[in-house]
């Protein structure tokens, strides 16, 4: 039966024309030539190197997690260390590492982890984004990946306690969740300072036990004017009071803090009503009536953001004069301030939007003249003058 | 025996050929259901709450900007202007530019109309119009100049705004082709100035900072090319086709009735 059907199929194929078999292996070899893709590059380690700066303070926050490909990780913290910045704050999601309940995959985190101690750069960690399995969609509708339900607080500081215990030494600054008095961050649910006490509270201990070293970073507040009662957040220094009424400081060894001068110089004087860069300020003084006046505090975010459009943008040229001047204030001013981290070093791919122009390396690693003035001066080398022309006059 | 090899062929041409005209018939069959119009869902559907609520961040004037107790601006005009094509009341939520997606997956807006450009990472949870505005840098030259291209440039001087995208793109153009003369100035204003006061022979800058100030300076006749492209949609819900496609059916209908060119000329 089998020899007559292959008998059939030869005497089938006998009625094609010869010249069609050149066509077919041109086919076969174009599928194959096709299906052949260039290795890509590798990120070998070299040499461990060190950050070499006479500015401490200086600090960029980084968005590795995102990045496909390790050389650009690699590259990104090469710049960093040759900007003069020996610690970055990286964003470690939850959602990315325990997919599945207790089921850890920590390999993008440790990419991150290696590259960065290879070239001399610490580690402040930021922790947030909610894994499907511990927020259970609500009957009304779905949720965001920031809604944390009570009932999985302790997952999420069995969590925490694990990325502790695992970088320990390498990694020892943790920053519990952000911007919580923004509802868009709380899961699109009405902001609540207990709860994130709440939140606090139920990680500090499993951090501390998995790793005696660790410092838990308060998650720094949106800079915003909400009034209480608002759909959209509250008020930083309003919530930050309310956290302190409900007993956070016990759960916290630093406070975070998120400061941008949008358009105001860094030297704008703070006030109750004003956002602006020296409003880091007003919420140290409300630290300063709560807490232990020697509690830390770091500036995880800050910056000036230089979009053609964003009504809260400075041009190009005054954003890289008042990020050197708020470095230069920070200095001479806030002796209770360890690091200052200026948003944004590069995005894994563009936005396209205003978040691109807080950027100091655009995605394709092109070195924007913040990058050069930032290292000018955590490098203490001499700048020069006359970066543009005059305005040519009428 | 010889016979048979040419039968089996025969038969298979025949069934290749009959397969043929069943696809091309249900080709046609498709091309014919497209062309039928038939009524869409009602307006209630396509926006369950009774109004087409608009997610915008009021700060990227001129398309969004808010006042104490008001919005406006080109995308606020073209939110008003699509739901009066579709006919629904219109409600815009300003919020800032983070939480725009996560309103859209999270259902607190039926769309996002906010200088949002069409972003790849993001397919899998919205779904983009036509664009209706393209914010890309532009080369501006007077007219007739021979500068039409980036690639014109040799030999010439490019003026354009410090530290701005053009900045990057004169650097990343300098690599490519034989030099050219640069002129970083402060602002993206003084760079068109240099052109049309003879410092310069073409400006790189962002299409709406042309048009702008192209507006001011009526008489000073030039031409413009895009060397890049930025193109500004809508976003919606993935899973909301029916809104989408209603959404988009008007904006194309805002185009060709000269309405959507009337906003942008009333902008920029």
């Amino acid at each position: 039966m089998m020899n007559r059907m292959f008998a059939k199929f030869r005497n089938f194929t006998n009625l094609i024309p010869r010249w069609w078999i050149w066509y077919y292996r041109a086919l076969l070899a174009g599928i194959i030539l096709t299906s052949l893709a260039p290795v890509g590059p590798r990120a070998p380690l070299g040499a461990p190197q060190t950050v070499e700066t006479v500015k401490p303070q200086v600090c960029v926050h980084t968005r590795l997690i995102d990045e496909v490909y390790e050389w650009k990780i690699q590259r990104s913290l090469k710049l960093i260390r040759e900007m003069g910045a020996d610690t970055i704050v990286e964003f470690f999601p939850w959602a990315y590492i325990e997919r599945e309940k207790g089921h850890y995959d920590w390999a993008s985190a440790d990419v991150i982890a290696r590259h960065a101690r290879n070239q001399g750069i610490k580690i402040i960690a930021r922790m947030g984004l909610v894994p499907a399995w511990a927020r259970a969609d609500l009957e009304e509708g779905f949720t965001t990946l920031n809604y944390l339900p009570e009932e999985s607080f302790d997952d999420f500081a069995t969590f925490v306690a694990a990325f502790a215990e695992r970088y320990a030494g390498e990694i020892d600054q943790i920053i519990i969740w952000n911007e919580p008095n923004l509802s868009f961050e709380w899961g699109y649910r009405g902001v609540d300072p207990a709860g994130y006490a709440r939140l606090l509270q139920a990680v500090y201990a499993p951090a501390h036990a998995a790793n005696p070293n660790v410092l838990i970073l308060a998650a720094p507040l949106a800079p915003t004017l909400e009034p209480q009662g608002s759909p959209n957040g509250l008020n930083d220094l309003l919530y930050l009071e309310a956290l302190y009424q409900e007993g956070a400081a016990d759960y916290f060894d630093v406070l975070a803090v998120h400061t941008y001068g949008f358009t105001e110089p860094p030297e704008a004087e703070p006030g109750a009503d004003q956002l602006n860069f020296r409003r880091a300020e007003l919420l140290h003084d409300i630290m300063q009536r709560y807490d232990n006046p020697q509690k830390p505090i770091s500036i995880t975010e800050s910056g000036w953001n230089d979009s053609p459009r964003w009504t809260k943008a400075v041009r190009p040229a005054l954003r890289i004069q008042y990020t050197i001047n708020a470095f230069e204030y920070a200095e001479q001013n806030w002796d209770w301030l360890d690091k200052l981290c200026v948003w944004v070093f590069r995005y894994p791919a563009p936005t396209f939007s205003y978040p691109d122009y807080f950027t100091f390396v655009t995605s394709d690693f092109q070195l924007k003249p913040i990058y050069y003035a930032v290292q000018n001066y955590a490098r203490g080398w001499e700048t020069s003058e006359n970066l543009w022309l005059p305005a040519p006059g009428d | 025996m010889a016979a048979r090899p040419w039968r089996l062929a025969i038969i298979s041409l025949i069934f290749a050929l009959t397969v043929w005209i069943w696809a091309l018939a249900g080709i046609l069959f498709l091309i014919r259901w497209n062309a039928v119009e038939r009524p869409g869902p009602p307006v209630r559907e396509l926006f369950p709450y009774g109004e087409m609520r608009i997610g915008v961040d009021a700060s990227n004037p001129p398309f969004a900007v808010a006042t104490a107790d008001d919005l406006f601006g080109l995308e606020i005009d073209l939110g008003h202007a699509l739901a009066e094509e579709i006919g629904v009341p219109v409600r815009f939520i300003n919020m800032g530019y983070d939480g725009l997606y996560d309103s859209i997956r999270a259902d607190q807006v039926d769309m996002v109309i906010s200088t949002l450009t069409m972003d790849p990472l993001r397919t899998n949870d919205v779904r983009y119009t036509q664009p209706y505005f393209d914010a890309g840098m532009v080369l501006v030259s007077p007219l007739n100049s021979p500068i039409t291209a980036m690639s014109d440039l040799s030999g010439h001087t490019l003026s354009y705004e410090f530290g701005s995208d053009a900045d990057s793109a004169a650097r990343l153009w300098l690599r490519r082709i034989q030099a050219f003369e640069t002129q970083p100035y402060e602002l993206p204003e003084y760079a068109l100035d240099a052109v049309r006061l003879g410092h310069a022979d073409a400006a790189l800058v962002d299409a709406p900072s042309a048009r702008l100030y192209l507006r001011d300076h009526r008489n000073w006749l030039v031409q413009m090319n895009y060397v890049t492209s930025v193109p500004y949609a809508i976003a919606l819900r993935i899973n909301r086709w029916n809104t989408w496609e209603r959404v988009s059916l008007a904006l194309q209908a805002l185009s060709d009735n000269g309405t959507l060119e009337s906003i942008l000329k009333k902008w920029l």
